[in-house]
């Protein structure tokens, strides 16, 4: 029987809610301080707004609290899943009043588009865009690549956390508790931002030429585009506008660090490090990548797009590798992307719907889903060639021996599959509006996966509904499902209920 | 006179009568070279636009900036231009001292110098890994950069102050009522 959710569960849900919306109340200070730095007084009023708002919910939901404020699971899945759709929405009251936005719906796009790692965009006039929105679109991304509930439960520890935790998309916790957990991603987060952010801001002043200012606010900007692998970036022309393979090599020590896992963190920093390159995740992520990168380089130099080696091999190991990180910089133009055929296409797509790792900031199925699809497909092609009664155990190593059960394949093909109907949805939706099957499947998997790379479907004169559906995909892929069912759950129970 | 030879005549006499044969260059817009990139490559083009982000004189004696040419050039959102789509714009390079007395680039509140540039359009060079750019020659000022001016919203402002004000309100009221401590909460402790 379906139990109908009573004042008790809302009073639960918003004290955690509220206890989350003060820590994005906090993060808001950030941009709120640059406009100030930088006399940009038209967006500090905008941002004042924004944290206004959040702070009042934050309070609010604070004093709804009951006295036993337990988290349940379905309540942690709730919060995260609201939290994700109403963060996005009052993040982007900013970004609407800067007029760059041409509806509401437009800066609710961006908004979503940062938060959820992706990076497509639907903004007008970038590059005459206020430093300080910029850094608050970059700082979305970062926000959402680590987590939001990771940044809340940095901050606060309790019950209930671990719930919020994994209603994320974390499959994994390499500490005791998840409060140390949550505060070893921040350090591992915070450490590259200081290391990249200065390589980054050195090579603009001195290899690039820029004022120190103004790489200062690149390095800035990149790295937490890079890191969050979201993609986003402070010029129209993306990571292209730098022109140097210096600036690319350095911003892709940021995508290695977002795509990789912070269990792989862990274990680098902290544990043998001889498990890193053991783990299954690991070889798979680089079996994909290898295969997919010779799709690409292949199909490139069949159609010959580039004319030189050197011009193969770095144009097209950039764009392959921004796509399997499901970062999404581009050094080429949407519209010269869009004439990549053949195997090339391919060899993007298919890296671009695998993606990173599980635990990173990286979307898409994830690595060791595929190893674990693929290990288990061959389980089964094993057994129908062996004796009716051999009994084959399929192993893997992921931190140490594990045995693949049966429970494990099942959730493991599940999500792959839900997925691929992710994919397809918003590429039949394309389809529906007159674009042609390979662009929309190309734009669909890469607002499901969470990479941002465009092949020109998304811009402000896109069709509403298709805006509408990149949104949900990316909210849902960003979330990896969990907490979209349980949220649709709790809605159903609600009305449905006794 | 034989029809070829007429036909001869008036072809040559089109051909150098067009401009664009005449000096060697075409004019194109900036969308045109994005959307053509690899059919004009290696000609000699000349593209109208605005000069955008930084301005990078790199010690090999070239500078690196970028040339939008879409709808913001002449109606810029700081100045009332409505939001019409993303910038359209490509990467040029230039001999540093043709950049050196340029006004600063197009930023926020900053119009940058509107300028008309002729160069080899390269695309995918293999010198430079397959970047595509202009590489120019000369550059005129058409118009010269200028500051947009943008003042702050005193109704947003207001209406943020508010807001950050009724939260802290609610808040100090809460903590003094003892009905709930938001502080301790919210430290978990």
């Amino acid at each position: 029987m379906l139990i109908r959710p009573v004042g008790e569960d809302f009073r639960v849900i918003g004290f955690y809610l509220g206890r989350i919306f003060l820590v994005v109340a906090a993060a808001g200070l950030l941009p709120l301080a640059w406009a100030a730095a930088a006399g940009e007084w038209h967006p500090f009023g905008s941002f004042l707004v924004m944290v206004g708002l959040f702070s009042l919910l934050g309070v609010g939901g604070v004093k709804l609290a009951p006295e036993d404020h337990q988290l349940d699971w379905s309540h942690g899945m709730v919060v995260v899943a609201l939290t994700w759709l109403i963060v996005p929405v009052i993040a982007a009251v900013p970004l609407l009043a800067s007029g760059h936005f041409g509806s509401p719906l437009d800066a609710l796009f961006d908004s979503v588009s940062g938060l959820t790692t992706t990076g497509l965009s639907v903004m007008s006039d970038l590059d005459h865009l206020a430093s300080s929105l910029n850094f608050w679109r970059h700082l979305l991304q970062f926000l959402g690549g680590l987590g939001i509930i990771i940044a809340a439960l940095t901050v606060f520890a309790g019950a209930g956390g671990i719930t919020l935790y994994f209603g994320e998309g974390r499959g994994e916790r390499f500490l005791p508790s998840v409060t140390s957990t949550a505060r070893f991603i921040w350090r591992v987060a915070v450490l590259h931002l200081f290391v990249v952010v200065g390589a980054l801001t050195l090579v603009g002043w001195i290899v690039l030429g820029f004022d120190l200012d103004r790489a200062a606010f690149h390095g800035i900007t990149m790295f937490l585009a890079g890191f969050s692998t979201g993609g986003f970036a402070p010029q129209s022309t993306s990571i292209g506008y730098y022109h140097s393979a210096v600036f690319e090599a350095v911003a892709a020590v940021s995508m290695v660090a977002g795509v990789m896992s912070f269990g792989l963190h862990h274990s680098l920093w902290r544990g043998p490090r001889r498990d890193a390159l053991a783990n299954l995740e690991t070889r798979t992520i680089l079996s994909t990548f290898g295969l997919t990168l010779l799709l690409t380089i292949l199909g490139l130099a069949a159609t010959a797009t580039f004319t030189s080696v050197s011009g193969l091999t770095r144009q097209g190991f950039f764009q392959l590798f921004s796509a399997h990180t499901t970062t999404g910089w581009s050094t080429i133009s949407p519209t010269e992307l869009s004439n990549w055929g053949g195997l090339a296409f391919a060899g993007m797509a298919i890296a671009m719907a695998l993606g990173g790792m599980g635990s990173s900031t990286a979307g898409g199925v994830k690595s060791l889903r595929v190893g674990l699809t693929l290990k288990a497909v061959v389980n089964q092609v094993r057994q129908a060639i062996l004796p009716e009664r051999a009994v084959v155990g399929i192993s893997y190593y992921q931190s140490g021996v594990r045995h693949l059960t049966h429970d494990v394949v099942v959730a493991v093909m599940t999500i792959s599959l839900l997925y691929v109907a992710l994919y397809l949805l918003g590429a039949g939706v394309g389809m529906a509006y007159g674009i042609p099957l390979e662009l929309a499947l190309f734009e669909s998997v890469s607002a499901s996966a969470t990479i941002g790379l465009s092949v020109g479907v998304t811009d402000p004169s896109m069709p509403v509904m298709l805006q509408i559906v990149y949104m949900l995909q990316m909210w849902a892929g960003r979330l990896e499902f969990l907490a979209l069912f349980s949220l649709l759950g709790f809605l159903y129970s609600w009305v449905r209920g006794k | 006179m034989r029809r070829s030879s007429l036909l001869f005549l008036v072809v040559t006499a089109f051909v150098t009568a067009t401009p664009v044969q005449a000096s060697g260059t075409s004019d194109v817009t900036v969308a045109e070279v994005i959307q053509s990139g690899s059919e004009l490559d290696g000609e000699r083009i000349t593209v109208e636009g605005e000069l955008i982000g930084d301005y990078g004189f790199r010690d090999d004696g070239w500078m690196w900036t970028q040339l939008n040419g879409d709808a913001y050039v002449s109606d810029p959102i700081g100045e009332g231009g409505s939001p019409v789509g993303g910038n359209t714009g490509i990467g040029i390079r230039m001999p540093t001292h043709l950049g050196d007395d340029l006004d600063p680039p197009g930023r926020y509140r900053n119009r940058g110098p509107i300028v008309r540039a002729t160069g080899i359009w390269t695309y995918h060079d293999p010198g430079r890994q397959g970047e595509s750019y202009l590489k120019v020659e000369s550059l005129s000022v058409i118009e010269a950069g200028r500051r947009m001016p943008q003042e702050a919203d005193w109704l947003v402002m207001i209406a943020g102050l508010s807001l950050v004000t009724g939260a802290a309100v609610l808040w100090l009221t809460l903590e003094s009522s003892n009905v709930t401590r938001p502080f301790r909460r919210l430290s978990g402790i």
